[in-house]
């Protein structure tokens, strides 16, 4: 059997071709037939949905009448809703904050449970356990569980906690500014695990000898962070933060469970509005159009992470 | 790279593993019915059973409810059934508590696709919906003329369509009172005014507890109860056609007052803010269990469960009285309850449903929930409510009033819930909080008319 010939040609980018069998034709590689199974998938599950929420933004149509129009005024109604403004400020504070609290949770976390498994000390793996305990389970079920934990009575465990040293409860939820925090809170222990599973893998792929170089240089520990560790794990650090922007922009069932959205409209946040359009207004239209502006705000953010994300990366 | 806590290594963690892994697979094969009972978590009847209904539940209705006297009076009812129709499986769907509202939408819009269960749990209220949408079976001829006639007339009056058949079964009603310690706050308020000063003197008297409790949260119940006093002064939320109106003229007057007297019961201090997080009425009975509460505007359904928690003692000194009015005289409370209604297109399956509704809930549902009964006959007859309060909720039940099952109804509540929760916090006046909610609900309504 002959050995295959090495073409050392280099391509006009510059890179080495690849060997390919004697007598065989180079062909391009056939991107539709790979691609088919993906495209399908995704046309059904995405495209589709995609083109009718784009469709139905564009009628009066609700749950209840199957007859509807095309017109603009839908979006009109959306854009002028009064309660729209402070819905959406709502949101910004709920994913801000959720996500920043679970990057510096989640590294904090990670760098931790590193060390301590450098150290070999025991433990970890309780802790990796404790964090991801949370992650899996359903946003109704954290609702609730923060409700028992925050409820404002003689009963509920932090208020319990503050009187037994002597401190005055506190109106975690009935407060409408202190209702956000804890809508916050609840979410960012809800996806901290999340961002600590990938930031701890990104961690293990570091080169060890970056840190020697950085000891012999006399760096201290928050200037390695600084400078070696987030240098070395900022693909991931980028594609985490996406995600999880995404995931927390798209978050009702956890709000709705904890506050309903309340007290009054304090914690009512984009994806809760949208589902409220639909499924106690039967505003189908309307509910797209808010819906649009989720995608809308999950498209720029993507588009963000593709110009910051090293080319090498893409 | 391996990432060290994904892999396991060495025999001992693997031992501790597979019978870790043993272990949950037994509770999940356990739970998912992998014995022979004939009540599962998912399952009713035998598994192998050739005809299979789908059927979906409150939790509280079910198997799974959260009291254990509940449960096991149900999972009785049901063995009892499968026993009795071994032909059938029933596979459940159970709507957690606090969704069962929220369901209701769901429920409909899977009706409309054709895709919503054989049998289901519907919301009262929300009976003429699914009638207009056109999603249910006629039901009468699974009961007796005399059965039908027997129930109240409001419960006949929602369950029935234009074209006079019966969509629905309600089985169990209930209404809006005002719990009272007796020894706290000895004589019943008429009056909303009475109501504020009999709740300061109860604090006086104990420091400790909450003069008035009532529902102030993002859910159904914080406009539902308090509708009482609204209609209480001859409110109306919508004109004949179906109109909001009760942002109009006299009506505006009326919820005005309301919005008013709830913004004084938190500044005048018998009411904590916190009442703007409740979304549970467990939350007054877990007060009144802890000693917390002197008064509290809470369901009919809240009297059994209270009798269950509460020491002997303590529940004797709680009494229940009709709302108090701005007027003395002037009460009204709203009724809702629950009812089964069939989906599907199969006589026999509607059939098997109308069968649970006889063999399961009219009747023998009621006397394991203490929710009261829809029928006159029921209620004279069934043990479980022969004792002096039914006589009394009976008695308060002339007052009740349903609410309007149109498809505006959903939206009309959620911005009364949010009025009161702008008015509660003091983020906005109770005026600004009613015309905000008023025009919501216009927009809304011209949307669902096309008008």
């Amino acid at each position: 059997m002959a050995a295959p010939t090495l073409d050392t040609t280099r391509s006009r980018q510059g890179a080495i071709a690849r060997p390919h069998p004697p007598g065989s034709r180079r062909r391009a590689p056939d991107h539709l037939a790979w691609l088919a199974p993906l495209l399908a998938m995704a046309t059904l599950f995405f495209l589709w949905p995609l083109i009718n929420v784009i469709r139905l933004a564009f009628t009066n149509s609700t749950l209840l009448r199957d007859d509807y129009s095309y017109t603009l005024s839908t979006f009109g109604q959306a854009l002028t809703d009064p309660s729209l403004p402070g819905v959406l400020v709502t949101t910004v504070i709920f994913v801000g904050a959720s996500v920043a609290g679970q990057l510096v949770l989640g590294l904090l976390i990670a760098l931790i449970i590193q060390r301590a498994i450098s150290r070999k000390l025991r433990g970890a793996v309780l802790v990796r356990s404790v964090v991801l305990s949370a992650w899996v389970m359903p946003g109704i079920l954290i609702g609730v569980i923060w409700q028992i934990v925050l409820n404002e009575g003689p009963f509920g465990l932090v208020n319990s906690a503050l009187a037994s040293v002597g401190l005055a409860p506190v109106s975690w939820l009935s407060d409408t500014k202190l209702a956000v925090l804890s809508v916050v809170v609840a979410n960012i222990w809800r996806g901290t695990a999340f961002t600590m599973l990938l930031l701890y893998a990104a961690l293990l792929t570091v080169n060890p000898d970056l840190y020697d170089a950085a000891k012999v240089d006399g760096a201290r520990k928050l200037r390695t962070l600084w400078h070696v560790t987030l240098p070395q794990i900022r693909p991931v650090l980028l594609v985490n933060t996406v995600l999880i922007t995404i995931a927390t922009l798209n978050t009702f069932d956890m709000v709705l469970a904890l506050t309903g959205g309340g007290p009054a409209q304090a914690t009512e946040v984009l994806a809760l509005h949208t589902y409220n359009a639909v499924f106690v207004n039967f505003n189908l239209a309307g509910g797209c159009v808010l819906a649009l502006f989720l995608l809308l705000a999950s498209l720029l953010l993507t588009a963000f992470y593709s110009r910051v994300l090293p080319e090498e990366q893409r | 790279m391996q990432v060290p806590f994904l892999t396991l290594a060495g025999g001992c963690r693997r031992a501790a593993l597979a019978i870790v892994i043993g272990g949950v697979l037994a509770v999940a094969i356990g739970a998912c019915g992998g014995g022979d009972d004939l009540v599962t978590i998912d399952r009713v009847g035998r598994a192998e059973a050739p005809k299979t209904l789908t059927v979906q539940l409150n939790a509280s209705y079910s198997p799974q409810a959260s009291t254990p006297e509940a449960a096991a009076g149900f999972k009785k009812l049901f063995t009892a059934w499968a026993k009795r129709h071994p032909e059938w499986r029933l596979d459940l769907n159970i709507i957690g508590g606090t969704m069962t509202t929220a369901e209701q939408a769901r429920l409909l819009q899977k009706a409309k696709v054709g895709q919503a269960p054989d049998c289901a749990n519907v919301d009262s209220f929300t009976i003429p919906l699914f009638i207009e949408q056109g999603v249910l079976k006629p039901v009468e001829k699974y009961f007796t003329k005399q059965q039908v006639a027997d129930l109240f007339p409001y419960v006949r009056k929602v369950i029935t369509g234009p074209d006079g058949h019966i969509y629905a079964w309600w089985w169990s009603t209930d209404l809006r009172v005002l719990y009272r310690r007796t020894d706290l706050v000895p004589r019943a308020p008429r009056t909303w005014a009475e109501l504020i000063a009999a709740a300061k003197a109860a604090e006086k008297k104990d420091p400790k507890v909450d003069g008035y409790l009532f529902n102030g949260g993002r859910w159904e119940a914080t406009t539902f109860d308090n509708l009482g006093y609204f209609w209480s002064q001859g409110g109306k939320l919508l004109d004949p056609r179906g109109a909001p109106i009760f942002a109009e003229g006299a009506n505006r007057t009326d919820m005005l007052n309301v919005f008013k007297f709830l913004r004084s019961a938190v500044t005048s201090g018998i009411s904590p803010s916190r009442v703007t997080t409740f979304n549970t009425y467990d939350e007054f009975s877990t007060a009144a269990q802890a000693g917390t509460v002197a008064t509290f505007l809470g369901g009919s359904f809240q009297w059994p469960t209270m009798q269950s928690l509460l020491p002997k003692d303590e529940f004797k000194k709680w009494a229940v009285s009709e709302l108090p009015g701005p007027r003395p005289g002037e009460t009204a409370t709203g009724t809702g309850g629950w009812s089964m209604a069939a989906f599907s297109k199969d006589p026999a399956k509607v059939a098997a449903c109308m069968d649970i509704v006889k063999s399961i809930y009219a009747g023998p549902g009621n006397t394991v929930t203490g929710e009261l009964p829809t029928s006159r006959r029921l209620f004279d007859n069934l043990k479980a409510f022969q004792a002096p309060i039914f006589k009394t909720f009976r008695r308060f039940l002339r007052d009740a009033e349903p609410r309007p099952g149109l498809s505006i109804y959903p939206s009309l509540s959620n911005e009364l819930q949010i009025a009161i929760g702008r008015v509660l916090t003091g983020s906005a006046t109770p005026e600004e909080a009613l015309q905000s909610a008023g025009d919501r609900v216009e927009q809304t309504y011209q949307l669902l008319t096309g008008t």
